[in-house]
């Protein structure tokens, strides 16, 4: 997903500034005609259109799926100052792993990586509360747990790790 | 054209009582954004393991850079809107001059907190973090930090509170200020200014959101005498979130006050609130309260309606900026004839900046999008662009527009090897930061992987080139302001 993300985004960020280094080069030119306002006008509308198109598309479905299907795993990590505690160490590939979230002091943020240092996705975990998300891992390996919300002088050496075993069939 | 533009100034000479206040602020304010920047760089230097620094002492470097830029932009924001209001208000001095004698006080207890009592628990002082420091820091330094945050927020709120009163006695009301007659078709035969328009927005809009953060730091501060006292720690959140979203916002639409008063001196042709500019100001007003949810949107515990709220609000924001301002920019560049000098550059490099800036943010609002880019340098990438292309560069602007000739001259060599460094290493290290957060990279991180050192090295080498193209435009702004002066 992060390439095409950043993709999008470079690709939009340097229109605009092309828009712009035009509208300076132009700045010699001939002043805009009066159908200037209508365009402004025109603009408003693509972008509410776009805008509507692509909340509905991507809400459509509620990205956190938090409600996991009845099969899934579950499996407990709790964090703290400065490191994590997962209760299952071997996860079966295929399978929905329900992950509960826990902090025993400050806030921390839990994100999975595979073992390419790709981030799959993250959760914040906040003290008082219990976050659910859910993740079905495709690939066996060995996987990492960092923390990505900054919680003191230790931020950084938050790290567990945790197994994918190919599932049973 | 230059001609035009001397009677254009000097028509308001008169009514700008407050210069010497106001460049007081900026050269502060210069000064501090350079110092700032050069923490910033000693931070990727560490990360690309150029230099060595301790991670107790990045950590206390982070806390610094990110409470010194977010303060620093606000105060060359107030400062900025503060001298243009007074074209059209009549504004009390002694009230500035509490305001920067409480911002420097706040900034005094704040650095004291950092570097002497050790504080390292970021900008953000996520409950209970300043109370659970696994003892790095002292109770008294998060304390000492917090009132710094509580003194400077008196401050504001005193300048909010005299903007407000004299908006309200020169225009009737604060609605009327907002534009509300352009906006119901109402006659109005002396319609606010679009600097004026801005300033009842962003009064009411940061009072609100300085009082909440008052709230929280009273809360966190008591919890920090007596740690029986709880707070809810995702209210807590809620509550920091909407103070530091609309805090780091207001700065940018203060400064941009100096868009909307100094591009007409370069065009000729006066920036005039019509019925589309007053919406898109009130919708300002809604979103930039509403918008702080697409912080939170990893807090699945939130509401899930508030969640879709925060991607709806963070995409729709986008419309009053690019449809509007950026758009009106491009109208008044277009066939304007205008010299470019170092400030008309700046000016309109920052309306670009702070539009283009909003792209990877609004993705980022997206929730499916946020679950693999969220605290990753993705982050710092968007709000680099909009505050160091956007906020930081209206600052640039007027300060060179404050010490300009007396007529408008084309750019020099050395302007134009400011402007070109600043703005090359500026786009190169944010552009960095979009491919850091696109490779994962985990954001405020110490100590980096091997994986991590390219993009680590190569965002160094361009933080070098904002720092070397901010140092020229500071000292140049310090040598002619002592120029004009003598
Ligand atoms: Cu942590």
């Amino acid at each position: 997903m992060q390439p095409v993300v950043l993709l999008i985004s470079l690709v939009l960020m340097a229109a605009l500034s092309a828009a712009f280094w035009l509208a300076a080069r132009a700045a010699h030119g001939p002043a805009p005609g009066p159908g200037a306002n209508g365009k402004r006008t025109g603009l408003i509308w693509a972008m509410t259109i776009l805008g509507v198109l692509v909340s509905a598309g991507s809400l459509r479905q509620w990205p956190h799926a938090l409600a996991a299907p009845g099969d899934a795993l579950e499996v407990n990590v709790s964090g703290g100052q400065w490191w994590w505690d997962i209760d299952t160490t071997e996860i079966p590939a295929g399978t929905p792993v329900l992950f509960n979230v826990t902090t025993e002091d400050v806030t921390h943020g839990m994100g999975i990586y595979d073992s390419n240092l790709t981030l799959l996705t993250q959760v914040q975990a906040i003290p008082g509360y219990t976050t659910r998300i859910t993740y079905t891992f495709e690939e066996p390996g060995s996987y990492r747990i960092l923390c990505m919300e900054f919680c003191g002088v230790a931020h950084h050496d938050m790290v567990n790790e945790f197994e994918v075993v190919a599932g049973e069939e | 054209m230059s001609t035009a533009s001397e009677n254009f100034t000097s028509g308001y000479a008169a009514a700008e009582p407050q210069t010497g206040a106001v460049k007081l602020t900026m050269i502060l304010s210069g000064a501090v954004f350079a110092l700032m920047m050069v923490l910033g760089l000693a931070m990727r230097a560490a990360q690309s393991q150029w230099i060595g620094l301790d991670p107790d002492l990045f950590y206390q470097i982070l806390t610094a850079h990110g409470a010194g830029m977010v303060g620093t932009a606000a105060l060359s924001g107030a400062a900025i809107m503060w001298y243009f209001c007074g074209r059209y208000l009549v504004l009390g001095a002694a009230i500035f001059w509490a305001f920067l004698g409480l911002f420097l006080l706040g900034v005094a207890l704040i650095l004291g907190a950092i570097f002497i009592g050790g504080y390292g628990g970021a900008w953000t002082f996520l409950f209970p973090l300043p109370a659970l420091s696994g003892g790095a820091w002292e109770a008294s330094a998060a304390a000492a930090f917090m009132l710094g945050y509580t003194v400077i927020g008196v401050g504001f709120l005193l300048y909010y509170l005299e903007l407000g009163r004299r908006i309200h006695a020169r225009y009737g009301s604060l609605a009327r200020a907002l534009g509300w007659n352009l906006i119901l078709g109402r006659e109005d035969n002396d319609p606010p200014p679009p600097a004026i328009v801005a300033a009842a927005a962003v009064t009411i809009f940061n009072s609100i959101g300085i009082i909440l953060g008052a709230a929280v730091l009273a809360a966190s501060l008591v919890h920090l005498l007596v740690p029986g006292f709880e707070v809810d720690a995702l209210l807590a959140k809620n509550l920091i979130y909407f103070f530091g979203h609309v805090f780091i916002n207001a700065s940018i639409y203060m400064a941009v006050t100096a868009v909307y008063e100094i591009l007409p001196e370069y065009t000729g042709r006066p920036w005039t609130s019509n019925r589309v500019f007053a919406i898109a100001w009130n919708a300002v007003l809604i979103f930039v309260m509403a918008v702080y949810w697409h912080h939170l949107l990893q807090d699945v515990a939130m509401p899930p309606w508030m969640l879709v709220v925060g991607q709806l609000v963070s995409y729709f924001s986008g419309i009053p900026l690019i449809a509007v301002t950026a758009f009106s920019t491009f109208l008044y560049v277009r066939g304007s004839k205008m010299t470019w000098d170092l400030a008309s550059a700046l000016l309109v490099l920052s309306v670009a900046g702070w539009s283009v800036g909003s792209i990877p943010a609004s993705i980022d609002g997206m929730i499916s999008v946020n679950k693999v880019m969220h605290n990753t340098m993705w982050v710092p990438g968007h709000f680099h662009t909009y505050l160091l292309l956007g906020e930081v560069a209206m600052a640039f602007g007027f300060m060179a527009w404050l010490v300009r000739g007396r007529t408008i001259a084309r750019m020099g060599g050395l302007d134009r090897a400011a402007f070109a460094t600043y703005l090359a290493g500026a786009a190169g290290f944010v552009t960095v930061f979009l491919f850091s957060g696109a490779a994962s990279i985990p954001r405020r991180w110490a100590v980096h992987y091997e994986e991590w050192l390219a993009h680590d090295r190569i965002g160094t080498l361009f933080s070098l080139l904002v720092v070397l193209g901010t140092l020229i435009i500071v000292l140049r702004f310090a040598a002619r302001l002592r120029r004009s002066q003598g």
